[in-house]
């Protein structure tokens, strides 16, 4: 660190040879400067003497080069200005300046720049919070709805599960919560959900939680439902929606109400289905095993001993099948149980967005909450990004700084 | 790439027109040629260099801000930049070396004797420095920046550049009076 003595040393001599530079005298007392000037110690003197050496003796261009490059100042350096040209025609239609207002001020780029990026981390943030299964799930849904439309409701009950509809998985987009490149997996899963609404809107609810059970090809296991003038409306709705779309249909029950509580659970019973698959091929080999000992039976006290092992192993087999029924049922749907509760004084709210001004401002602080969530969402995006770039540059230019200034190690 | 000069401050913007642009290169072409050829030590790359850096200079001329400093630090900002890119690609064409600037012969020779051996004594000198601070002393007595737009061409503070130049000459001091 330096002394305040140097400090103060450091300041009068460069000020001695700034002095000298200006002047272009080695002594005030030179070019008549007051006589404070001409006490100049001796040191002083040689300092002063030594900077106008230095700056007498500087390189000197050659004449003909300072004409050559002032013609090339004075004409705008014309090769660079064709090529400008050139370049600027063959950029007109990509370049911003092309269609942007022609004054624009240039300080708007940083401006237009950030908004360009704000937007792409909205975006980004959208997608996050949405999990991409916007589009595959309209797909899903409209390919549903065509297809009810197509061949009237058909009771789901009627319909067989999933697995045993088609052999294998459906190709097309991998569905959420199965790892498509592990079919084997088998998990029970099921959800609990409490949604609030006014007490006059909880019967149309209902009919929406069987909808979107139709919807997702579920069903509804059963259902309880009290409305009007009942001292504490609401209801119940057991579902079973297939496994694979569970969370879409989840996403789209929590939208019909105010969401209470939400729970999720799943458990794996791969090795309970593997191992129940394992025991019915043991029990029918061992069936067709009897079979075939029956066929060569050799007296009727022995075949009719082997007929009761048969009965036996058909009665084993028969209960294996029925519990891997259950099992491949119990994974291929999931179980969700839908509680619908009457929303606090609001039994006589009209349906719709709310009860009047008090509707419109819980509306309006809901919008308000929603619009601040995508914000910080977005800023959880564009701050990182920010921050890497920032420092991606930062790094970029002192590592070209301290290449250029090796140049004079 | 980017010229880039010291920090940012918060002063009024305003890029460097083409007109003054005129103005800028009557004021420093040839200190600009005499800091340039005082690094490169070679005339033939000094006119390159030169060329270059006012070449780039105008080609930004709409990136100058005068909030980060004086048009003559940013100008020399550019033709360092230049000068150094050129130092580095010699370095790697090892077979390319510096012809030593031509001492103007015919000059000295009219000189009085006592002028001439202190421009000796003070080459001699300066052939002592590192690399650095020869450019120092290029960057204020060819250049003829003040301190301040030598710490803008350096991204130093003013401070450091105040000390580092204190301390060259002071160095520089000795060495002529070792020589002498």
């Amino acid at each position: 660190m330096t002394k305040p003595e140097d400090s103060a040393l450091i300041e009068r001599e460069l000020a001695a040879v700034d002095e000298a530079l200006a002047s272009g005298f080695a002594d005030a007392a030179d070019h008549g400067g007051p006589d404070a000037y001409a006490a100049h110690d001796a040191d002083e003197r040689e300092l002063r003497a030594l900077a106008l050496a230095l700056a007498a003796d500087p390189p000197q261009a050659a004449p003909e080069f300072e004409r050559e490059l002032g013609r090339r100042v004075a004409q705008a350096f014309p090769r660079e200005r064709a090529k400008a040209k050139r370049s600027a025609l063959r950029a007109a239609a990509l370049r911003p300046s092309a269609w942007l207002p022609k004054r624009l001020p240039k300080r708007l780029a940083p401006a237009l720049g950030v908004a360009a990026a704000m937007v792409v981390a909205v975006v980004v943030a959208v997608s996050l919070r949405d999990g991409g299964e916007e589009s595959t799930v309209k797909s899903l849904s409209s390919q549903r709805s065509s297809k009810a439309e197509s061949t009237g409701r058909a009771t789901p009950r009627d319909l067989p599960a999933p697995s045993e509809r088609t052999a294998a998985p459906p190709p097309g987009p991998a569905q959420p919560g199965f790892d498509p490149t592990r079919r084997e997996r088998r998990i029970e899963r099921s959800a609990r959900l409490t949604l609030a609404a006014p007490a006059n809107r909880l019967e149309r609810l209902g009919d929406d939680v069987t909808g979107i059970a139709d919807r997702y090809d579920g069903f509804v296991l059963s259902s309880s439902l009290s409305t009007g003038e009942e001292p504490s409306p609401g209801g119940t709705f057991e579902l079973r929606v297939p496994a694979g779309d569970l969370r879409p249909a989840l996403r789209d029950l929590a939208r019909l109400g105010t969401v209470r509580s939400r729970s999720q659970t799943g458990e794996d019973v791969t090795v309970r289905y593997v191992s129940l698959g394992d025991q019915l091929q043991g029990a029918r080999a061992e069936r067709r095993g009897l079979l075939r000992r029956l066929e060569r039976a050799g007296s009727a006290s022995q075949a009719d001993a082997l007929r009761r092992r048969l009965d036996i192993s058909s009665r084993r087999i028969s209960g294996l099948n029925g519990q891997l029924k259950a099992l491949r049922a119990s994974t291929d749907y999931a179980r969700v149980t839908v509680t619908l509760e009457a929303r606090r004084g609001s039994a006589g709210a009209p349906a719709g967005s709310g009860d009047g001004i008090g509707g419109a401002l819980r509306d309006a602080l809901g919008s308000l909450t929603a619009s601040v969530e995508l914000l910080v969402r977005a800023l959880g995006v564009l701050l990182p990004l920010g921050l890497l770039a920032t420092l991606g540059w930062a790094v970029a230019r002192t590592v070209r700084r301290r290449h250029r200034d090796a140049a004079l190690s | 790439m980017s010229e880039a000069i010291a920090e940012p401050m918060a002063l009024p913007v305003k890029p460097l027109e083409a007109e003054s642009f005129g103005d800028l290169y009557e004021r420093t072409f040839s200190r600009v040629y005499a800091y340039v050829g005082s690094l490169l030590r070679d005339r033939a790359a000094a006119e390159d260099v030169t060329a270059q850096a006012f070449e780039r200079a105008y080609r930004k001329r709409r990136s100058y801000r005068r909030g980060k400093g004086s048009a003559d630090a940013w100008l020399f900002g550019i033709a360092r930049n230049a000068a150094l890119d050129e130092l580095r690609r010699r370095k790697r064409h090892a077979g390319l070396h510096s012809e030593p600037e031509d001492a103007d012969a015919a000059a000295t020779a009219h000189e009085q004797a006592e002028t001439a051996l202190r421009r000796q004594v003070v080459r001699a000198a300066l052939d002592q420095l590192e690399p650095r601070e020869r450019e120092l002393v290029a960057l204020k007595f060819m250049g003829g920046l003040s301190n301040t737009e030598i710490a803008r061409v350096l991204g130093l503070s003013e401070s450091n550049t105040s000390t580092k130049l204190h301390r060259t000459i002071t160095k520089l001091r000795e060495a002529c009076r070792d020589e002498a």
